[in-house]
């Protein structure tokens, strides 16, 4: 499909169209406390597209930090239990950012691997995400180093660059096109050759800024990190994380989760699936009372292979998309791209040697 | 400055602590920084920016902080009051660690970025701070510094929560709660949140909800608020630390307005005045009791 | 927020009582054997002393579908253990103002001295712990906290 354009006023009526038709719409929306939320939005003007990263990533809308699995009611003699639908309306993520879009297809290997999450994949076959590439947020960025980008299109179904007047829009996948075909009205050809060469431009800019933030080789990275597990890097890394999880719970990859069973009154429960983090001791406590992992800085460094080592060695890629949210949201002042390029340097894996790898 | 890190020198390469804990220059502005080679000792930094409460540190939790040794640590005046907590509810020995006191003119809410201190910047316990000046320390350094910049903004929020209907107060508290997802941030960087295994973590039975669902959510923040009555020492660590933003704070605020009133009892840097709860008077008042 | 009148007639509510062993529950105990009519709406938890209640158990009891809450124990001195009913006023009394600044309405926590002897006094406060539960109607806000059920 050819690339087209699309103006604000468009948006807007676009907009309009998806949430008359009963279609959710989510945006980036400016919250009462300030800060960037992805949130429904009921008309575009609602929308805060271009402001700052969202707070938390997009992966709540797929893995919502709670959701019952199913409920229970014991009658005389038997139990009842009662499902939930894996059947979602019609979803659309508008301003996604790239980093946040490549997250949810880098969890789709995990989440349809030895089992198939019905949950989860019930609500990205329900969903479009329509990303806006992005022109970098701050030193904290780290997205081309992880080998995506500031306008990568992983995830996405649409990219749209943001140029005068409105977007420049590319289909990324079927579903997209189909979206584009779907809402054809909204949609215009590019007409001036000189609006994709400023949208390349942009996009240029943005990955060369971003870039300056931090490279690595990714091998390299990962063949250290398989031999390195008892290096002293380790033994005084986390000393100033609290263990408190703000990382994994705005990261947009970490997806680990608990399961619990919680009564409804006597004869009556649900089973919910929480969010949950490697990060807090009580993660691998034994029933013993046990814990293999035996203080701060075993757990770090359990975060940072499983990223950049396990994820990879598994399913062919990093756990990482290279937002900086764990980063700026860290009490402590631990800094993951600061770790990687300390084991960058251990590694010899820093510089821009990527493309000779 | 200089000060701080000849006495950070002296104390390391005089064998008297393992390790001091400061503030140092970070990626994202001031961070922790835990020295251990007296030759790093230049790292040390103080300034507006050095917010975090490092009594945290201090927790006998952190087994791996204990390998590095005896411990001194920077502390503002407000810090050493979490100090005190520790040694009042014997979590630390007082010989077991150095106190080295900085004087503080106030904290930026926020350590990263080089924005400098104003009412709009400043971290909202500080106008009107009454504990800038360390006592309970082995050495204090520093120049006298001003007064915090603005005015106290959060008793006048407290009442007007007040002076609202319950099903209001109710209301707002509910809007504030349902951005909670659980991640427990607040209690793991609260230096008083110490306890091996939290009874928001106990399974049988199990008296809070894991799950981030309204009815978790509260059950966790009035069992968060009534475990610090007259522990809190209102560092504001699990506000900055919260990655929904939640006015703990003002709840925080509310129950030291609670303390105060109706035992006397506030926030200090005196390890042996005893913590209210845990102690009781003949005559404490009984307005609520039939 | 009160119920208008019919509706206060249709509601019966539920009232969890803790009580202490030795002072409140011999009360109710008494109040029972005395034959004293009084509101049905009450289920009493007996515990040690009001020292061994934790506020918990009363956020416990409004999770399960308590719409009020009565904590009663010894007086101020009489106490089995010396001091527990001591500890437990400095306690509920933070906890109740607490609790009050999250907007639960206070009308639906009562708390009571009531000695062995007093079994007038409890079918009193449990009467009035009733007719205020009655006047607010069911806890609804409390129970439309309960996570989303399958």
């Amino acid at each position: 499909m050819r690339a087209k354009t699309i103006t604000e006023e468009e948006l807007c009526t676009f907009v309009a169209d998806l949430v008359a038709a009963g279609t959710r719409v989510t945006a980036p929306v400016r919250a009462a406390e300030g800060k960037v939320d992805y949130r429904a939005i009921t008309r575009f003007e609602e929308a805060a597209i271009g402001a700052e990263l969202p707070r938390r990533s997009l992966k709540e809308f797929f893995l919502p930090p709670t959701e019952p699995l199913f409920s229970w009611r014991q009658g005389k003699g038997d139990v009842t239990v009662k499902p939930v639908s894996v059947s979602f309306p019609p979803h659309v993520v508008l301003g996604a950012r790239p980093c946040d879009a490549a997250a949810v297809e880098i969890l789709d290997r995990v989440m349809g691997w030895d089992y198939r999450d019905e949950l989860w994949f019930g609500r990205r076959e329900a969903t479009t995400i329509v990303s806006v590439a992005c022109p970098g947020i701050d030193g904290s960025c780290f997205c081309t180093a992880t080998g995506r980008g500031p306008d990568s299109t992983r995830g996405s179904d649409l990219m749209m660059t943001p140029v005068d007047g409105g977007y420049f829009v590319e289909a990324v996948t079927p579903k997209g096109e189909a979206f584009v075909r779907t809402h054809a009205a909204r949609f215009a050809d590019v007409a001036d050759p000189g609006t994709t060469v400023a949208a390349e431009a942009f996009r240029a800019r943005a990955r060369s800024r971003v870039a300056e933030n931090l490279t690595l080789s990714l091998p390299a990275l990962r063949s250290w990190l398989g031999s390195s597990f008892d290096h002293e890097l380790w033994r005084t890394i986390a000393l100033r994380c609290h263990g408190c999880g703000a990382c994994a719970s705005v990261c947009p990859t970490c997806h680990c989760f608990d399961i619990v069973d919680e009564p409804d009154g006597v004869r009556a429960g649900t089973r919910r699936r929480n969010w949950d983090t490697c990060q807090t001791a009580r993660f691998t406590v034994h029933a013993s009372g046990h814990n293999p992992r035996t203080d701060q800085n075993a757990r770090f460094r359990q975060r940072v292979m499983h990223k950049f080592s396990i994820y990879p060695d598994r399913f062919g890629e990093v756990l990482c998309t290279g937002c900086g949210r764990c980063a700026r949201a860290c009490p402590g002042g631990m800094d993951l791209p600061e770790v990687l390029k300390t084991i960058a340097a251990l590694a010899g894996a820093d510089g821009p040697r990527e493309a000779a790898v | 400055m200089k000060e701080l890190q000849e006495l950070a020198r002296t104390l390391l390469s005089s064998g008297t602590v393992g390790v001091v804990i400061g503030w140092e220059e970070g990626p994202r502005g001031a961070r922790p920084a835990f020295i251990t080679d007296a030759a790093d000792s230049s790292r040390l930094i103080f300034d507006h920016r050095c917010t975090h409460n490092l009594a945290t540190y201090l927790s006998p939790r952190r087994p791996h902080m204990a390998r590095l040794g005896k411990a001194a640590i920077v502390v503002k005046g407000c810090d050493a009051r979490a100090v005190a907590g520790l040694l009042r509810e014997t979590q630390v020995k007082r010989e077991d660690v150095v106190i080295i006191g900085v004087r503080c003119g106030g904290v930026a809410a926020d350590p990263a970025g080089a924005k400098p201190l104003t009412a709009e910047t400043v971290a909202e316990r500080c106008p009107g701070c009454t504990a800038r000046e360390p006592h309970l320390a082995d050495h204090v350094v520093g120049e006298a510094q001003p007064e915090p910049p603005g005015a106290p903004t959060r008793d006048a929020r407290i009442a007007e929560l007040d002076a609202m209907s319950a099903p209001k107060r109710w209301a707002f508290w509910q809007a504030e709660f349902a951005r909670c997802i659980r991640c427990n941030a607040c209690r793991e960087v609260c230096p008083m949140c110490f306890c091996e295994r939290c009874v928001g973590d106990k399974t049988e039975p199990q008296w809070l909800e894991s799950s981030p669902h309204p009815r978790g959510n509260f059950a966790w923040h009035v069992t968060r608020a009534l475990h610090q009555a007259g522990r809190c020492v209102d560092c504001g660590e699990c506000q900055r630390a919260c990655p929904a933003d939640i006015p703990l704070g003002l709840l925080n605020r509310k129950i030291a307005g609670i303390v105060a009133d109706r035992f006397d009892y506030r926030a200090t840097d005196d390890p042996t005045v005893p913590a209210p709860i845990g102690a009781f008077s003949m005559s404490d008042r009984q307005e609520f009791i039939l | 927020m009160a119920l208008p009148a019919e509706k206060i007639e249709a509601f019966e509510p539920r009232i969890t009582a803790f009580v202490c062993n030795w002072c409140t529950y011999t009360g109710a105990d008494l109040a029972g054997t005395s034959r004293l009519q009084m509101d049905p709406n009450v289920r009493i938890i007996r515990l040690p002393c009001t020292g061994r209640i934790d506020p918990l158990f009363v956020i416990k009891a409004f999770e399960r579908g308590a719409d009020g809450v009565i904590v009663s124990g010894c007086h101020p001195a009489d106490c089995h253990y010396t001091s527990g009913n001591y500890h437990a006023r400095r306690r509920f009394a933070v906890f109740n103002e607490i609790l009050g600044f999250l907007g639960v309405e206070p009308e639906r926590l009562t708390f009571s001295w009531v000695s062995a002897s007093e079994g007038q006094k409890w079918r009193e406060v449990v009467n009035d712990a009733t007719a205020r539960a009655r006047r607010l109607g069911p806890f609804d806000a409390f129970r439309a906290l309960a996570g989303r059920s399958a």
